[in-house]
């Protein structure tokens, strides 16, 4: 059926509009309207002339099950996509790593800050003969001792380097490390714990490669120096 | 806020059939299904019946996403009119004689109506045109005789066919089917005198 033009159509376009077109005439016009484009573009101008905005005032809000229901009947899970790559899954986890992140720092700001062991300087180290002044510095906790050579002292192939402890006491020296550097870190062996007091001495003598083989120095002794602190 | 832009993108976003489709069409209801519900409860009159319109309304977005015309239609009037169409079905089907429950409205007040149901007030989403077009229409209703107003804003919001207006005011279904008509119809050659006019 061809609805009318003009005038007719018009009328029409204007009680769909509004709703007051009803039943068979409503149905036929429908009709037309997918089928005459002319009907469709008549109807658009319409809508572009009575297309009020409602007010805020009417909005009720739909019950909590109404998506849900909608979800579930469309089947709507098939046009999501997957967990990972859905963006809000990734601003959730962008929000749980930023927490996360803030929670650890704040929990290493709550931690005590790590052992820097700071060292104190306990002694200076020199030789009559040129070889270096060398810096012996003390953990805190009296476990670690450092020497630092100011120019750089390495032994030769055959050698090597034996730190020795001069107790303040008196008696034999006691051995406390053998090196290949005059460069060196290295934990005080237990028993000798709180023994590099003042009034002690440091020594240094050239041994052969891996130490003295007596337990004594044997070879020239290249650098001492008192403890001090 | 329903902001016409966005709700267009969300549309052709359910309208693609892809892997956001579903997070787009969700989005789309809680940004108007508020707005929709509230539609469909000024016609069908009970709130039940109401969210059962919803319901299908957005059964029927989601199926005709893809034949929303994009350049054409507002966004948000198009849901309207599927909601609408819907529940006029529904009130139809239903015991269409009951009319207390828009009793109570004070209908002897279409002004009042008029501006309790509709914002009239510049969007700021809105182009020039949509502005001046809604400037247009509430100072076309203004002008409009009395009687063809209200028939006109009671069948729009109540969704009254010609025979539940005719019962409603009480008047011969000729008459009130002559309001409807001369109403539109002195809408739309007052708004196009706008257009044509001085502005």
């Amino acid at each position: 059926m061809r609805i009318g033009n003009g005038t007719k159509l018009d009328a029409l376009c204007g009680e769909y509009v509004l709703g007051t077109l009803r039943g068979a005439a409503r149905r036929r016009f429908e009709r037309a309207l997918r089928e005459e484009p002319r009907v469709a573009l008549q109807l658009r101008y319409w809508q572009s002339l009575f297309s009020p905005r409602y007010s805020k005032m009417i909005e009720l809000q739909p019950s909590p099950q109404g998506w849900r229901r909608l979800e579930r009947e469309l089947g709507l899970a098939r046009y999501r996509a997957p967990w990972h790559r859905r963006a809000a899954f990734w601003r959730a986890w962008a929000a749980a790593a930023t927490a996360a992140l803030a929670f650890g720092i704040g929990f290493q700001l709550l931690r005590p800050a790590p052992e820097v062991k700071p060292l104190l300087e306990i002694a200076q180290l020199t030789g009559k003969v040129d070889v270096s002044r060398v810096t012996a510095r003390l953990s805190r906790d009296g476990r670690t001792l450092e020497l630092s050579a100011a120019r750089a002292v390495l032994a030769g192939p055959a050698q090597s380097y034996e730190l020795w402890l001069l107790p303040a006491e008196g008696g034999a020296p006691v051995s406390l490390a053998v090196l290949g550097s005059l460069d060196a870190r290295f934990a005080l062996p237990p028993a000798l714990l709180g023994r590099l007091r003042t009034g002690a001495k440091l020594a240094v003598s050239v041994e052969p490669a891996g130490g003295s083989p007596t337990g004594t120095p044997t070879g020239p002794v290249i650098l001492v120096g008192e403890i001090t602190a | 806020m329903l902001d016409d832009k966005e709700v267009r993108r969300l549309l052709l976003r359910t309208a693609a059939r892809d892997e956001g489709s579903a997070e787009a069409f969700e989005r789309l209801y809680r940004t108007c299904a508020p707005l929709l519900l509230g539609v469909a409860r000024r016609i069908v009159g009970r709130r039940e019946l109401a969210e059962e319109v919803l319901h299908d309304g957005f059964c029927a977005i989601w199926r005709t996403a893809e034949s929303f015309d994009a350049l054409a239609a507002q966004p948000v009037a198009w849901m309207v009119a599927i909601v609408r169409n819907r529940a006029i079905d529904v009130r139809a089907s239903h015991d269409v004689s009951r009319v207390d429950s828009y009793h109570d409205a004070p209908d002897d007040d279409p002004e009042g109506a008029l501006d309790r149901l509709f914002d009239w007030s510049p969007d700021a989403g809105d182009n020039e045109d949509r502005r001046r077009a809604s400037k247009w229409l509430r100072d076309c209703l203004g002008k409009l005789k009395a009687a063809e107003r209200q028939a006109l804003v009671l069948a729009y919001e109540h969704g009254l066919s010609h025979g539940d207006l005719a019962a409603h005011l009480r008047k011969p279904l000729g008459t009130v089917k002559t309001w409807v008509r001369r109403g539109m119809a002195n809408l739309r050659e007052c708004v196009e005198a706008c257009m044509v006019g001085p502005r």
